[in-house]
């Protein structure tokens, strides 16, 4: 199901994420098609970066999923990256298991808890042959 | 994997091979990291022997796979767990209660099939979620709203079947209430529409509820009846202004009249929205959690040192802005004479709403599905953290002063004895009209010893409220047996009527086995000791 060119692309992906949040961002997280990032952990603002759009949001990830994923994820490809608090991935990574997709990589950042939430990086791509690319 | 119990692995292969050729190999998962996705999150067997999990899960298109892959168990006894969009967290989430079912996790089927604005009604397919529905009605330019729960990525129909609520208007915010026909396929495979459905021809299958003879919608609540693949609902015209407001009354004393004044006011159709009773003397540490009511003089004298209300009633109000403007100053009149009364208005919009409007409300009490309720624990508003997750406790309670003190105190105390945090606690949640619902969130956790206290103190706790006859609507599967056990008039007589029924439409036992305490005829035996 996860095929060759997928998996080069989230293995290029994953180590950039996967250091605090400012070195992840300002590393390029090559191979997405789009990072999110949680303002409660990286406020300062970001253009897209390295030409992969940016979305933001600070905890509750409505807007990201009504405007954003809830379209993209029913089309096949789409690989997401994220620096989020760890209650932000939960949603998210449940919905992504409704539509066939999957938390590839994650790893938890060494950042402050802001109220019990860690700061995590992660990648969520396609794993379902309905939307696998 | 966990195997249906008394089934050998070659009948449950050759099943599963059947129900594979029907779907589709693509639709049918058995790897346990597909598995994995159909555990109950929040579960309090999280990581133990006795955690409840699916052997597979097939995910049909339509009706007509769902009428073979019901046919195919009910030939091999293989048991189902029909799921919509199984996030039913807090009460289960996708996993069966019967472990080693087989989820039918209805996701595909998520087409809107109707939407009659004059009406006022739609008709859908299990997997449609309240973000769906809005997407729909706001696309199509419809006049109509939909109630939503707190989080809007359920689907109407799960929702619905587990007597879920939310927050806007009586009559659609207890989302039963709201139900008008369903289609199911049963157990031997066949489909049966209840109300207007059962005649062909007819169009008013979305209006009249009970068509002829008793009415059989009740047989798919919380029921292990059927695999409901069609629901009609009410939907609620767009108003053009809604209004929050609230009665403050500042001695202990005044709860009792503050709420017969207020359901006068709701059953004589004076406000229409979601109405709420809380205490902001008792709510000043956590405003989600009212502490134990003190005494009377204990807690006049609180009031009188900290200038905050005994109690607070709060009124909400959909329509034309006349209507509701008199409405509330009709409200205001029947409060004048409590002493010391202050009377609020919160907010006024009109509808639909602004942009910014939309930024600033709470949007489920406009219809508007929302995940927020996943990071309120951020801002600091109680110690809540999605991944770890709670269940909820939920037990019906008298819609009257003394039902919530009483409830208050005795839940307060004996969660304090038995040593059972709760992180939120809410005594009077009216999302189904006539009776107060106590709402305690209990944490859950992922270690077993703690989980094992929890559970021991849950179970304790509901033969306490049932002892004041107080019921819970809705638990997740571990105190199932425990809560129907609770409804005890005439030697459990609910529980044998509901054993009855369930061997009369399903006698192989393959669906829904031991929700809400309602075992199949092979797998009661040891219970009923
Ligand atoms: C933080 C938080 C807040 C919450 N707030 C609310 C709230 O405000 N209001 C509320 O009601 N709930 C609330 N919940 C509980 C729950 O998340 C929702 O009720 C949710 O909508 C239920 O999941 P679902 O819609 O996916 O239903 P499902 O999980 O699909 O269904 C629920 C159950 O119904 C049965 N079922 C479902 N579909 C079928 C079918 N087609 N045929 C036969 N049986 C079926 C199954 O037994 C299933 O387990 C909350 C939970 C959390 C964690």
């Amino acid at each position: 199901m996860i095929t060759r060119r997928d998996l080069i692309k989230w293995t290029a992906v994953a180590p950039a994420l996967a250091t605090g949040s400012q070195a992840a961002f300002a590393r390029a997280p090559q191979g997405l098609d789009a990072l999110l990032l949680d303002e409660r952990f990286s406020p300062e603002p970001a253009a897209d970066y390295a030409r992969i759009p940016v979305m933001r949001f600070a905890g509750d990830v409505t807007g990201v999923w009504y405007d954003h994923l809830d379209r993209r994820w029913r089309d096949p490809g789409y690989v997401l990256g994220g620096i989020t608090g760890s209650d932000a991935l939960f949603v998210l990574e449940t919905l992504a298991n409704h539509h066939g997709r999957r938390v590839v990589s994650r790893t938890a950042l060494a950042e402050p808890n802001i109220d019990g939430v860690r700061p995590v990086s992660w990648v969520i791509a396609p794993h379902h042959p309905s939307v696998t690319a | 994997m966990a195997l249906p119990p008394g089934l050998s692995e070659v009948t449950f292969a050759d099943g599963i091979a059947e129900m594979r050729s029907i779907v589709g190999n693509e639709w049918v998962f058995d790897q346990p990291a597909d598995l994995n996705t159909y555990r109950d999150f929040y579960s309090v067997l999280w990581g133990e022997p006795e955690e409840k999990h699916a052997s597979a899960a097939i995910a049909p298109a339509n009706v007509e796979e769902v009428q073979a892959v019901v046919r195919t168990a009910n030939e091999r006894s293989i048991p189902l767990y029909p799921i919509s969009t199984g996030r039913n967290l807090g009460y289960g989430g996708a996993a069966p209660v019967l472990s080693g079912s087989v989820v039918l996790d209805l996701k595909r089927m998520n087409k809107v099939l109707d939407v009659n604005e004059s009406n006022c009604s739609c008709l859908v397919e299990p997997g449609v979620s309240y973000f769906d529905m809005y997407r729909h009605l706001r696309e199509s330019g419809s006049k109509l709203w939909l109630d939503v729960p707190d989080p809007g990525w359920g689907s109407m129909v799960g929702n619905a079947l587990d007597s879920g609520g939310g927050y806007t208007v009586g009559g659609y915010r207890g989302h039963w209430e709201a139900v008008c026909g369903i289609e199911a396929v049963m157990a031997d495979g066949e489909l049966f529409r209840t109300g207007m459905g059962a005649l062909p021809g007819s169009e008013t299958w979305q209006q009249y509820r009970m068509g002829i003879g008793p009415c059989l919608d009740g047989l798919f609540r919380q029921s292990t009846l059927g695999v409901v693949t069609k629901m009609g609902f009410y939907l609620f015209p767009e108003p053009e202004a809604a209004l929050s407001t609230s009665v403050e009354v500042f001695r202990f004393e005044d709860i009792e009249e503050l709420i017969e004044i207020m359901n006068e006011l709701e059953y004589g159709n004076v406000f229409n929205g979601m109405p709420g009773v809380s205490s902001p003397v008792l709510s000043q540490e956590n405003p989600i959690a009212m502490s134990i009511v003190p005494e009377p003089d204990v807690m006049n004298r609180m009031v009188a040192e900290t200038g905050h209300a005994a109690w607070r009633a709060s009124f909400n109000f959909y329509g034309p802005e006349k209507v509701i403007r008199a409405q509330w100053e009709h409200v205001q009149e029947r409060y004048a004479h409590f002493p010391g009364v202050k009377f609020t208005e919160s907010s006024f919009v009109k509808l639909p709403l602004s942009p910014e409007d939309l930024e600033r409300v709470q949007k489920p009490r406009f219809g508007i599905p929302s995940l927020d309720i996943f990071s309120v624990g951020s801002r600091g508003y109680g110690n809540f953290n999605p991944s770890d997750g709670h269940i909820w406790f939920s037990a019906v309670i008298p819609r009257s002063g003394k039902g919530i003190i009483d409830a208050n105190r005795v839940m307060r105390r004996e969660c304090e004895r038995l040593g059972l945090d709760l992180f939120m606690f809410v005594p009077s949640v009216t999302c189904w009209t006539r009776s107060f619902v106590l709402f305690a969130a209990v944490p859950v956790y992922k270690d077993p010893e703690r989980n094992r206290h929890l559970r021991d103190a849950v179970k304790e706790v509901i033969g306490i409220c049932a002892s004041h006859g107080w019921g819970e609507y809705r638990c997740p599967p571990a105190f199932m047996d425990d809560v129907m056990d609770a409804y005890s008039f005439n030697d459990n007589k609910l529980r044998r009527v509901n054993e009855q029924i369930k061997d009369a439409l399903d006698p192989n036992g393959i669906l829904s086995a031991g929700r809400y305490g309602v075992w199949p005829q092979h797998l009661r035996e040891g219970r009923e000791a």
